[in-house]
């Protein structure tokens, strides 16, 4: 059946034109390859859909530390002045959405904040020291004149013989074996 | 060869004519009969535009500065309007201001016998002579003169030279452009504040609040983005922006509406904190006729308007815009629009509609004073008014689409605006 080597991260495949790794990209979506990655030296816009890629799930988590930050800017404010130590201030009520609002409002910016910047280290699993790519001579290319394509080998379609004839049919210049 | 759709500026600009005659008829009726509601009507018709005007006055040279990437093909349309704006300072503020019955009815610390519910006569209010070195009427219709001269200054120049670029294809210009609007900012920030301090801070001239004109330039923003969107759209369907609009220029418009709600509401909300925790009578009392009946004591139908634009006008439009999806679907992006261009009218009518009217009846209103109401007739006059400015505005848009190109052709940045991606 499928000789996936657990040694194996995946195979590695150069191009040298832009057009040629965009092509490719929409390839390898069009197969259903889930596992997978363009490494290229710079932007290259419309990469996102060529890949299929969806919208970052980071947001959710901002949303999330938002609404958390709210409601402890409101319970940390009704606690202290209207709970824990009942106090008039200028006349004003002992809590209302009014006064404290400063306070909830630099919360629920902070906590969205930690949403984002926390979120972004987990849906990008950092840290993450070191990667399988590193090793491979061809990727320090990758941030100068060579796009590469990973097919990586805990995709479910992954077989190394046949991923690798795939990736040749994509025009891909030069093929190479990752080791973990 | 000019778009099919620029025919119709002299259709507008009859409809605009039509409707401004019989506002003003009615105004000069009001003022004939010492009624200022009428008048006010044509001072928030103008308002309404100019505040639309001066947001895209400010968008046009911001994204000049910033040199944005994405701006160039929405930003031509903004610079077709802007010549607008110092010709509405001149047929809409200029008049109510330089004619003295209409400026003693509508701007009370001008008519010097006008009786305030103290039972003082405004010549006799202390608080007035300490201000009368700024509040002067020669002082005031110079600014009100100085106010259309620099819009317009900075307007012909926007326009000269990015015109002048789509024929001799010089680079130069955009550098010119570049410093026109580095100076043009904070030139026009001055001028925005005082035009708002002007009219409408000053139609209540006891009250002042220092974040008046930060608030009146968020608003304009706000309003001149929704009007974008809604502008965009129409000439992406069926107009010249046909095919070049895409997904990602509704993207950063929508981007641009969601930051400026939240600012909108940072200013709004911190100018009534400030009030409120001051407490100081002088400040308050703006606020308290805003939300209390002075007769009954019970919440009026401004504290309704102050209660919609709180949920209509921030919570609904903010938390609609938060998705991503509202920002990039077309008519998502139009609902919001529409809603942020309903709750900006909400604001004007609550910074400038409200007044102490003075009764000297004290048994039947204690305080001297009842306040002026939301739901009269006359809110049909002012969205007459809208409209009559609004067909001005549109008429020299359409025209000014006809004599220069509706694409700025020869723009440096021409190919990356309508390739822009997010």
């Amino acid at each position: 059946m499928n000789e996936r080597n657990e040694r194996i991260h995946g195979v590695a495949c150069t191009f040298r034109q832009v057009s040629d790794v965009f092509h490719a990209a929409e390839q390898v979506r069009d197969a259903g390859w889930k596992n997978w990655d363009v490494h290229t030296p710079f932007p290259i816009h419309g990469m996102d859909q060529a890949m299929g890629l969806p919208r970052s799930p980071v947001p959710r988590l901002t949303l999330l530390g938002g609404i958390t930050g709210f409601i402890t800017g409101c319970l940390l404010t009704w606690y202290m002045n209207s709970y824990d130590y009942p106090l008039i201030v200028g006349g004003k009520p002992y809590w209302s959405v009014i006064f404290p609002f400063p306070v909830i409002y630099e919360c629920t910016i902070l906590f969205a904040a930690f949403g984002t910047f926390f979120g972004q280290f987990i849906f990008n699993r950092l840290p993450h020291h070191h990667h399988p790519l590193f090793d491979l001579p061809q990727f320090s290319r990758v941030s100068d004149d060579t796009f590469m394509i990973v097919l990586e080998a805990r995709d479910p379609q992954f077989h190394l013989d046949e991923s690798r004839n795939f990736l040749l049919s994509l025009g891909g210049q030069e093929i190479t074996v990752i080791r973990d | 060869m000019p778009h099919a759709l620029t025919d119709h500026w002299k259709k507008f600009l009859v409809a605009g004519v039509v409707a401004l005659a019989v506002v003003w008829c009615f105004a000069f009726n009001g003022v004939s009969h010492d009624d200022y509601r009428q008048g006010l009507s044509v001072l928030v018709g103008a308002m309404f535009w100019i505040s639309i005007l001066i947001g895209m006055l400010m968008l046009t040279m911001i994204t000049r500065v910033f040199d944005a990437g994405w701006a160039p093909l929405i930003r031509r349309n903004w610079e077709h309007m802007l010549i607008a704006l110092p010709i509405l300072i001149v047929i809409g503020i200029a008049p109510l201001a330089f004619i003295p019955a209409s400026r003693h009815l509508l701007w009370e610390w001008t008519n010097a016998g006008h009786v305030l519910p103290s039972g003082h006569t405004v010549g006799a209010d202390p608080i007035l002579q300490a201000k009368s070195w700024f509040l002067n009427e020669n002082f005031f219709l110079a600014r009100i003169a100085l106010y259309a001269v620099i819009f317009g200054v900075l307007a012909i120049l926007l326009r000269r030279w990015s015109f002048a670029q789509d024929t001799d294809r010089t680079a130069g210009h955009t550098h010119r452009l570049h410093a026109v609007s580095a100076v043009g900012i904070p030139l026009s920030a001055i001028t925005l504040t005082m035009l708002a301090f002007d009219c409408l801070m000053a139609l209540s001239y006891h009250w002042f609040s220092t974040m008046y004109g930060v608030w009146f330039f968020a608003l304009s923003i706000r309003l001149a983005l929704a009007v974008t969107v809604i502008l965009t759209y129409k000439l992406s369907n069926g107009g010249w922006l046909d095919g070049l609009l895409n997904q990602a220029h509704r993207h950063v418009l929508g981007c641009l509406m969601l930051a400026f709600t939240v600012f909108w509401a940072y200013i709004s909300f911190s100018q009534y904190f400030l009030i409120y925790t001051a407490n100081i009578p002088e400040e308050t009392f703006w606020y308290n006729i805003r939300e209390i009946d002075a007769v009954t004591g019970l919440k009026s139908e401004w504290w309704g308007v102050s209660m919609y634009m709180i949920f209509g006008f921030f919570f609904l439009p903010f938390l609609s815009l938060l998705p991503y999806r509202t920002k990039i679907v077309p008519g998502r992006l139009l609902t919001v629009a529409w809603i942020i261009v309903a709750g900006a009218l909400a604001d004007l009518w609550f910074n400038a509609v409200p007044r102490q009217l003075t009764q000297a009846d004290l048994t039947k209103f204690p305080e001297g004073f009842t306040v002026a109401p939301f739901l009269t007739s006359s809110l049909f006059l002012d969205l007459l008014a809208i409209i009559g400015f609004g067909a001005v505005v549109i008429a020299i848009f359409l025209r000014g689409a006809s004599k220069n190109e509706t694409i700025p052709v020869h723009d440096p940045r021409i190919l990356e605006s309508i390739n822009y991606h997010e």
